[in-house]
């Protein structure tokens, strides 16, 4: 079998309707005028000429999930003793997740040291981690905010993904970067690749060239940050016009924050995990009512902080953040990360 | 249930006592129903745990009885939130989930041989009674045991049948006192800063262990610094709302630290290296 | 040059006030950012174009001290609405006034050049040139303007301390609530399956309720809130609606119909559509327009034994 692949653009549907058989795939399709990763089915609108509006992040995270079920059962013999009875559900389905974007994937590396990468991991995540193949397209042009080659990464960046796709004209370049991405790669509509490895290398090499640079380098501003805690001159200034939504930290491929709380009816329930953001007034609040994070510009510090200084000072000098630009492309009022980093880097 | 270990998932107890400490904190005695889990349960002085009632939620709490007497988990609950207000409705023989032990703990193995100074206020007596109480089962280990303590007034004292007890013993220097002058209240009124500088204990071959509210802390830790007590011989147990308890959720963090995972324990030191945000 | 009176405006008030909030470029040509500036060697940065979308009265209730903010007539409802529920101290707030016939949807423009990277952006009379990889495309501002602009009667701000550049009319007629009307000739299903089509894209971010200047719980919102308990964590597609239709009720009366909810939406609901609604449903039932006039009494805020267009069931 060849190392790499190209299957003509006509042949998409059929290798989707193909992996539909044994897999969940998720997709970009078009829903109105935003891109969404969707269950696929034939007749869907797929979208390929640009990241979705939100990454695929909550297929495997998804924004609420039960962690378990609870049951009171009342004892037939004593009506006043009741027992209790948990039930937890860990069974997930093989998926694929096929078109993500580079950032996209990279955003589940981010997860995996903090989810997978510990002594508790987390059974949910890792269950459906373990079963989810990503097929990520290479990005063929930047989009509006974007800067992953800023923070280390780049539009073919291949960390995270297990098939890497690259549109070439009349189709697209295939090239498994993992043992699961072979599996998938064993499909016989594939052609053989190795014609269009080099066109695919240019067309990254082009690409990569285009995205914008708001920042030269990194080196120093895990430091720089936290010499700068303190400055709430600085903070209020950067985040004087934020409103402290939290559509930055969810349309974000790498912010993992979660809340957990119950429901009930009558004598059942599930205690429930759903996404929560830093910047929200009640992530850190406590009951005494005491909030170490009360002002917003504390909440957005600690967001740039925990992305650009805590995560890399704990993992390698690992940033996390893929420069994906969403949080730029659809703040509310246009807040840029990547302008708070540099002016940090030059206060 | 499957094999994989799952960190989300309580273990099933029973409240086998409560106490009614003052008049908003109460203690319970949880036992955990698997009698081969209570038997293999085990876990070390300052490690905390997360109680769930179910339907409400989940909050935590320093386990504060002793890995030395391990009969029940004892835990002690200030009303002031949701969880913590359902908890005070509980009786006994109601079922409670429990996550523990979770966090780090006393670095006790290193305070043998010394002298140990507890500072505590109101509910932040909690965390020091499982660490008192474990020394005074291995009494022989350390040196001089001082114990500062204080509330508000009188009836916000915890654990009132331990001091009792621990001012009677001879090998403890139990030094108590409230805020303000209270009817029938004979022995020191004062904040407790204050009285430890009146008290002024020697530093030396000393740890400082001190838990309690914001206020008190940030002014026992100046009291300490003025008696010259190191920023390595004081160590502080720290509170932040948290929820998932094993430093992923994000929220209780200062910094790169998770107070749930890497403390709630941390020396002055450490603190120090932190961004300030308690 | 309009920009250099703007300038002006803002170098003569800002010896006045602690803060001016105004507008500067944002990430892209396309994107204007608000800009809270309180040096005279910032003025230069501000910007005046039909991109200047964001409404800035939305921070006012949150600052301190004396604040200047640049009002375009559609914003200046809030600081009528915020006068009558008392929520600032009018003397405290500098309005520098902008006349505006028409800003420009950012959303609008990205769908017609197919979200592009835009490389420039340039007016031209009536018309926008967004320059795009592929090369420059002309677009009528008319055909990119939010919904609000088609009927808008405030072509100069309602409250201004200073205006910059002259008083105008308004262009435009009056809102006959056309949308809404055809709108609630489908079918209650038809309806509630458009809605929860909508909906379902919600990721909970609320954005919109913070970008909303009305929205003044914002830290105490039910939406998050488990005392009282009215909303769950679900990311359903119920809990979904029921925060929606609370932030539409909440807004009875009090809707200055500035729409930013609808424009902050990074997942393009038209959330907008409810408040219209409801402000339809206002004027017909009590002839009231909110955020018009800072002695009126908003509608909810009062209680009529018998209310003159409101029939009443026989008891």
């Amino acid at each position: 079998m060849a190392d790499t692949g190209f299957l003509p653009k006509e042949n998409l549907p059929a290798l989707l309707e193909a992996l539909s058989k044994k897999f969940a795939v998720f997709a970009p399709v078009l829903d109105g005028e935003v891109v969404l990763f969707k269950r696929f089915a034939p007749g869907a609108t797929l979208c390929l000429t640009r990241p979705a509006n939100l990454p695929p992040k909550g297929i495997i995270f998804p924004q609420s999930e039960t962690l378990f079920n609870f049951n009171f059962k009342k004892d037939p013999e004593d009506p006043k003793k009741t027992s209790l009875e948990l039930k937890e559900n860990l069974d997930f389905v093989p998926t694929i997740i096929f078109g993500s974007r580079p950032c996209d994937a990279q955003g589940f590396r981010i997860y995996d040291r903090v989810y997978l990468e510990t002594d508790t991991a987390d059974p949910y995540y890792k269950g459906r981690r373990e079963k989810t193949t990503i097929i990520t397209l290479a990005c063929n042009a930047p989009s509006p905010g974007c800067f992953c080659t800023s923070v280390g990464r780049g539009p073919a960046e291949s960390d995270g993904s297990d098939l890497m796709m690259t549109e070439l004209g009349k189709g697209y370049f295939f090239e498994p970067m993992t043992e699961k991405g072979k599996e998938i790669f064993k499909d016989s509509l594939f052609e053989d690749g190795s014609a269009y490895k080099e066109q695919a290398q240019k067309a990254h090499e082009r690409v990569s060239a285009l995205v914008k640079k708001p920042f030269a380098i990194l080196e120093g501003t895990p430091e720089k940050l936290l010499s700068l805690f303190e400055n709430s001159q600085f903070w209020e200034g950067e985040t004087a016009k934020c409103i402290s939504c939290g559509a930055c930290t969810y349309l974000c491929p790498t912010c993992y924050c979660f809340n957990i709380t119950d429901e009930q009816v009558g004598n059942s329930g599930e205690r429930i995990r759903s996404w929560d953001a830093c910047m929200f007034f009640h992530f850190t609040l406590e009951a005494s009512s005491h909030n170490p994070r009360q002002n917003k510009h504390q909440r957005l510090k600690n967001r740039v902080g925990h992305k650009f200084s805590y995560y890399p000072k704990k993992y390698q000098g690992v940033i996390a953040c893929c420069g994906c630009g969403r949080c730029i492309r659809y703040c509310p009022m246009s807040v840029d990360i990547s302008e708070i980093v540099a002016h940090a880097q030059g206060a | 249930m499957s094999s994989i270990h799952n960190p989300y998932l309580p273990e099933i107890g029973t409240v086998i006592k409560i106490i009614d400490e003052t008049p908003n904190i109460k203690s319970f005695q949880v036992v955990l129903n698997n009698p081969e889990k209570m038997k293999n349960f085990t876990f070390e002085p300052g490690q905390v745990g997360q109680l769930s009632l179910f339907g409400v939620g989940e909050s935590t709490f320093v386990i504060n009885s002793p890995p030395t007497r391990m009969d029940y988990l004892q835990f002690s609950v200030m009303k002031a939130g949701e969880v913590t207000s359902a908890l005070h409705e509980l009786a006994e023989g109601d079922q409670i989930g429990v996550r523990a032990p979770l966090g780090n703990w006393f670095p006790y193995a290193q305070m043998k041989g010394k002298q140990i100074l507890f500072i505590g206020g109101g509910i932040g007596l909690a965390p020091l009674r499982t660490l008192i109480l474990f020394m005074l089962d291995q009494r022989a280990d350390y040196g001089d045991i001082t114990i500062i303590y204080g509330a508000r007034t009188p009836n916000d004292l915890c654990y009132k049948d331990e001091l009792k007890e621990w001012e009677e013993r001879s090998d403890v220097n139990m030094i108590l006192t409230v805020d303000n002058e209270f009817p029938g209240w004979d022995k020191r009124v004062g904040l407790v800063p204050n009285v430890l500088k009146e008290v002024a204990p020697s530093p030396e071959n000393t740890v400082a262990i001190t838990c309690g509210p914001p206020i008190m802390i940030k002014f026992t830790l100046q009291a300490l610094s003025e008696l010259k007590f190191k920023d390595d011989q004081i160590i502080t147990t720290l509170e932040k709302r948290m929820k998932c308890g094993i430093g992923i959720c994000g929220r209780c963090n200062i910094g790169t630290m998770y107070v749930c995972k890497d403390g709630p324990v941390f020396s002055l030191t450490q603190l120090n290296e932190l961004p300030a945000e308690l | 040059m309009f920009i250099e009176k703007l300038k002006e405006a803002v170098r003569k008030i800002l010896p006045e006030v602690d803060v001016v909030i105004g507008y500067r470029q944002g990430f892209d040509p396309l994107h204007a950012t608000p800009y809270f500036l309180d040096k005279p060697e910032q003025v230069d940065q501000l910007i005046w174009n039909p991109l200047c979308v964001q409404n800035l009265c939305s921070y006012i209730p949150f600052l301190k001290g004396k604040v200047g903010v640049i009002v375009k007539g559609c914003d200046s409802r809030a600081i009528v609405q915020y006068m009558q529920e008392k929520l600032i101290t009018r003397e405290n707030i500098k309005v520098i006034g902008v006349p505006c016939l028409r800003v420009i949807s950012v959303k609008k423009v990205m769908a017609a050049i197919n979200q592009q990277t835009v490389q420039e952006v340039t007016f031209e009379g009536d018309n926008i040139i967004v320059k795009i990889p592929e090369g420059p495309k002309t677009i009528p501002s008319a055909d990119v303007a939010p919904r609000k602009c088609a009927t808008c009667q405030l072509a100069t701000p309602l409250q201004y301390d200073v205006l910059a550049g002259e008083a105008i009319q308004s262009n435009k007629p009056q809102d006959t609530f056309e949308e809404t009307k055809e709108f609630e000739k489908l079918s209650l299903e038809e309806r509630r399956a458009y809605w929860e089509k909508e909906f379902d894209r919600c990721i909970r971010c609320y954005a919109c309720r913070n970008a909303c200047p009305m929205c003044i719980c914002q830290d105490k919102c039910i939406a998050e809130s488990r005392d009282p308990h009215w909303t769950s964590q679900r990311a359903n597609v119920t809990e979904k609606a029921m925060f929606h239709m609370i932030h539409g009720l909440h807004l009875a009366g009090r809707c200055i119909s500035c729409e930013e909810c609808e424009r902050v939406c990074p997942m393009d609901i038209p959330v907008a559509k409810i408040k219209k609604k409801i402000s339809m449903d206002l004027k017909e039932l009590f002839g009231y327009e909110a955020g018009m006039n800072p002695d009126d009494t908003p509608p909810m805020y009062t209680f009529k034994v018998e209310e003159a267009t409101i029939e009443e069931h026989e008891i």
